[in-house]
């Protein structure tokens, strides 16, 4: 009991040092995408400071949402927060409550009231992006299964802190490549980055993510974009310690897949809604072929 | 005298309700519910009571002449889940079966004892008549209860395509039980243990019993009743038609499987698994599509059952493997789920007789807003439907962690090919079907109870009466005690399988298990206390932050919105029904029914059908064959009776010459 509790308190520091720096990592993905479109771009803590903006400023609700609209955020963060403290990071010896389903289905939590919020205020925008966000969640979760998988079948545990890259042993086969490659997508898909979904944009075709929060502000806003910068931070965490096969100290390995996405998001236009399929199964046959190899 | 006897005779004084006096209507119902009530209560005591002293000797073992009543520990598992689910779904009943006042309620109340009778008769058989004999009166009752509202046409189709279905069952049990009993020494379950049956016979007799066993619990292709069935029947029905039944089903299996035939052939459990995986996938697909709300929930035990099953296929390939210590994990999984889904599944049939009650309708297009109308309801229904996207903190995700440690624990025993590709397969289907069921609950309680109301029959809807939100409320707490504290539950389900040595899987902090090397951890109670202190710290910095100021309509392009506006049900799952739609085939026909303008001025009426892939595939086709086929014999039947004289005579001769031969 005395020694989980121990690592539980190891578990929520961890927890918030990722929320710390979470808008840091935001602040330079933008900053990589404005300098590849050779922009100076705002600062990289930008970040930091619209959240103080949006935290000062009065919540307007409409008038049909019920209790749920105001439960959305706060489960949404509280369940990213959760996820922080579950994967394995920079604290070494902490005993997991991290298990690798578990925390899967912990994030679950937070897109089912995601998901419900934009019901509430009985617009279509809400509505649109609940609707796409499901659709994608269901492509996402076979490769996300996958992942899971092959990093339990080499590590003979589903605890995400013994799924964690073992130097000592053969680390950089063909199989740990091809789900490092599969994994990015699932990131990219998992935080509504291009080319799944556009976060620059308030176009209503097009957003997925922005169409669930349009109906907020104020402090509740904040809590979503919070905890959606804090999940990026967790999957790049993920990345670099479990997927990612280069013996470099795990803050590189973040910064590296920071600035991945914004390359990557230069690189390429938002696809469209149906062709997501393909690439989420390029995504599975990645995971399927890394299966094989392993 | 014993409890489970005791039960079983309040059961059958609660059936003679309806026998009372058509002016004691009212009376006869409370009376028959409060029986039902009282006897689940002692069919669960019962069955705790064994599973807590297992050592104990058998709970019944009453013989008269060949017949006997048995209660072991497989039984006892399913006694607590009908005691259990009887008893809330009972109380549930004593407001909400009022609604039948005056058409025929007596019956339906003493019909509902007899139901639940057949069932605890069915799971403490000790031979295969007394177990035929219950598994049939369960099956007529539950077809009378189904047809209850006999004024409606479909109510009656389903009804009637029910019973035939369940009866190709019952005769699939029958040739089961007819192999099995005629190669060992009696038709008494202790006789038929140590059957002599093998080779291709023995395979046969497998086949019928799952062939049986899955149509009585829904896995497709066998389905087709389910979804017909469930939203016929009166929601109370439902709910014990669902939670109760189907499990009924698993245990029966479950008794063939492990006691009768075996699970040494390799290809058992992966037949198992393999139908499991493909019923969850798909019933929650179509679960996903459906704007019925029973018809949502009848597909979605469709994917239960076939998670319960995939992961007791699981064990079955596991215990062809020799490897048992692993297979419990397995085992415990199917049975944790098949406890948990009786819970959940009896909650969400509740909470949609409910919103039944509320609005009059079970078309979640027509609905929303509910939750303001409604909140107690809503509360409960928010449970349930969190249970069934196995969110954590609900016996949902107990249930389902274990099914994927099963998974994974195949995962790592897996040497050859073909096993590896299953569990690949497994996996994406799971993965598939875990996110599709939070779609479908989301979808679900989205356009039900959120957003604002779609139509006039909302704005008549209100709380509902004592008992019905009593009966919710047993059942919502108990999904999350067991959600928080899954370590009893689990703890008994494996002794269960593995008798009282092996190191338990819970303890308080939540469930370890450590079959596979290095062990896997989930423990419900710790994430709930951070998730507590996270959530009241963001709560207090809110409230301390700028108060809610204003209320305001939403910015709507500058136009006023309306509540037809709002994504539709059917919209929602418009991606799915997309990217999925080589599988659901989904049929839109477009009517104009006014058409001016190509561009404007137009009034359109679009019919969305998707017809069920099995329906259309295999049922149709074989109905007709089978109407072509009996066309072709009658033209050698034309009814006259010297006709058929003279085939009476040609067949004498043919016989006499065979004879002379």
């Amino acid at each position: 009991m005395g020694y989980i509790l121990e690592g539980l308190g190891l578990n929520i520091v961890q927890a918030l040092v990722l929320l710390a720096f979470a808008p840091l990592i935001a602040g330079i993905i933008n900053k990589v995408k404005a300098f590849l479109q050779k922009r100076q771009g705002a600062s990289v803590l930008q970040e930091y400071f619209d959240l103080r903006k949006w935290w000062k400023k009065p919540t307007i609700l409409t008038p049909h949402t019920s209790v749920i609209f105001i439960l959305a955020p706060v489960a949404y963060f509280v369940t990213s927060f959760l996820a922080a403290s579950m994967v394995p990071g920079f604290l070494a010896g902490q005993v997991s409550i991290s298990d690798a389903f578990v925390f899967v289905y912990i994030l679950a939590l937070g897109r089912f009231f995601m998901t419900l919020s934009s019901m509430d205020a009985a617009t279509s925008f809400g509505g649109m992006g609940g609707s796409r966000e499901i659709y994608i969640s269901v492509l996402v979760e076979p490769a996300v299964m996958l992942a899971i998988l092959i990093n339990s079948l080499r590590y003979h545990s589903t605890t995400l802190s013994s799924m964690v890259i073992d130097y000592d042993g053969a680390y950089f086969t063909v199989s740990a490549a091809l789900a490092c490659v599969a994994f990015f997508l699932v990131i990219l898909a998992e935080n509504s980055r291009l080319p799944v979904d556009n976060p620059d944009t308030h176009l209503e075709l097009t957003m997925i993510h922005e169409g669930m929060t349009l109906e907020y502000s104020g402090p509740l806003l904040t809590l979503i974009h919070l905890g959606s910068m804090l999940k990026i931070m967790v999957f790049l965490t993920l990345f670099g310690a479990l997927y990612l096969p280069l013996a470099v100290p795990l803050a590189v390995k973040i910064l590296f897949g920071a600035v991945l996405i914004g390359v990557v998001e230069i690189l390429n236009n938002k696809m469209r809604l149906f062709k997501v399929r393909v690439y989420l199964g390029a995504a599975i046959v990645l995971l399927l072929l890394a299966i094989i190899a392993e | 005298m014993d409890v489970l006897l005791c039960s079983l005779l309040v059961f059958l004084l609660g059936t003679l309700t309806i026998v009372w006096p058509k002016r004691l209507e009212l009376a006869a119902h409370y009376v028959g519910m409060l029986c039902a009530i009282v006897a689940s209560g002692m069919t669960a005591f019962s069955g705790l009571r064994y599973l807590l002293m297992p050592n104990s000797a058998l709970l019944i073992d009453a013989k008269w002449g060949s017949y006997s009543l048995i209660a072991d520990g497989w039984s006892s598992v399913f006694l607590v889940i009908t005691g259990v689910a009887g008893f809330f779904i009972s109380i549930y009943a004593l407001d909400y079966a009022r609604g039948y006042l005056g058409s025929r309620i007596r019956a339906l109340t003493g019909m509902w004892n007899l139901f639940l009778f057949s069932i605890v008769a069915v799971l403490i058989s000790g031979d295969a008549f007394t177990f035929i004999v219950s598994w049939e009166i369960m099956a007529l009752v539950s077809f009378l209860l189904v047809n209850h509202e006999a004024g409606k046409k479909e109510t009656v189709s389903a009804a009637y395509q029910y019973m035939v279905m369940t009866h190709l069952g019952t005769a699939a049990i029958l040739v089961a039980f007819y192999l099995l009993g005629s190669h060992s020494a009696s038709f008494a379950f202790a006789d038929m243990m140590h059957n002599q049956l093998d080779g291709v016979m023995r395979h046969i007799a497998f086949l019928c019993a799952f062939a049986g066993f899955a149509l009585k619990s829904g896995l497709m292709p066998l389905h087709i009743w389910l979804p017909n069935a469930h939203p016929a029947a009166p929601s109370h029905v439902s709910a014990l038609m669902s939670g109760v039944m189907l499990k009924v089903a698993l245990y029966g299996f479950g008794r063939f499987a492990f006691q009768f035939i075996g699970m040494d052939v390799f290809w058992y459990g992966l037949l198992v698994t393999v139908v499991g995986l493909i019923s969850a996938f798909l019933g929650v697909l179509y679960a996903t599509m459906e704007v019925d709300m029973k018809r949502i929930l009848a597909y979605s035990s469709v994917e239960n059952m076939g998670i319960i099953f995939a992961v007791f296929g699981c064990g079955m390939v596991l215990m062809a493997m020799n490897l048992f210590p692993l297979a419990v994990v397995a085992f415990t999984a199917a049975m944790v789920h098949a406890f948990s889904h009786s819970l959940m599944k009896g909650l969400m049939f509740m909470s949609a007789g409910a919103v039944m009650h509320a609005t009059g309708s079970k078309n979640i297009e027509k609905m929303g807003g509910l939750i303001k109308k409604m909140p107690y309801t809503a509360f409960f229904t928010l449970i349930g439907a969190m249970a069934l996207s196995s969110l954590p903190f609900t016996s949902g995700l107990i249930g389902e962690w274990l099914v994927l440690q099963s998974f994974i624990t195949l995962a790592q025993q897996a040497g050859s090919p073909e096993l590896r590709l299953l569990v690949i397969f497994a996996f994406i289907l799971l993965g598939l079907t875990g996110a599709t069921a939070l779609g479908c609950f989301v979808r679900l309680y989205g356009t039900a109870f959120l957003g604002c109301p779609r139509s006039q029959i909302v704005d008549k809807a209100h709380e509902q009466p004592f008992f019905m939100l009593l009966g919710m409320g047993i059942a919502a707490a108990l999904v999350v005690i067991v959600g928080i504290l899954p370590d009893p539950v689990v703890n008994i389900m494996q002794s269960i399988v593995a008798g009282p040595m092996t190191a338990p899987m819970g303890n308080p902090l939540g469930i370890i298990w450590g079959g596979s090397g290095r062990y896997a951890i989930y423990s419900p109670a710790i994430i709930l206390a951070v998730t507590v202190l996270v959530t009241v710290f963001v709560a207090v910095s809110l409230l301390g932050s700028k108060k809610f100021e204003r209320r305001d309509v939403t910015w709507n392009c500058g136009t006023y919105p309306t509540s037809r506006q709002q994504y539709s049900a059917t919209g929602f799952s418009k991606p799915l029904r997309r990217a999925f739609g080589s599988i659901l085939n989904p049929q839109r026909h477009t009517e104009y029914i006014r058409k001016e303008h190509d561009y404007f001025g137009r009034k359109l009426k679009v019919h969305l059908e998707i017809p069920d892939l099995f329906t259309e595939k295999l049922y149709k086709p074989v109905q007709t064959w089978m109407i072509s086929s009996s066309s072709a014999f009658r033209h050698i039947q034309e009814g006259s009776v010297s006709l058929y004289i003279g085939y009476t005579m040609i067949a004498m001769i043919c016989v006499l010459i065979w004879g002379v031969l």
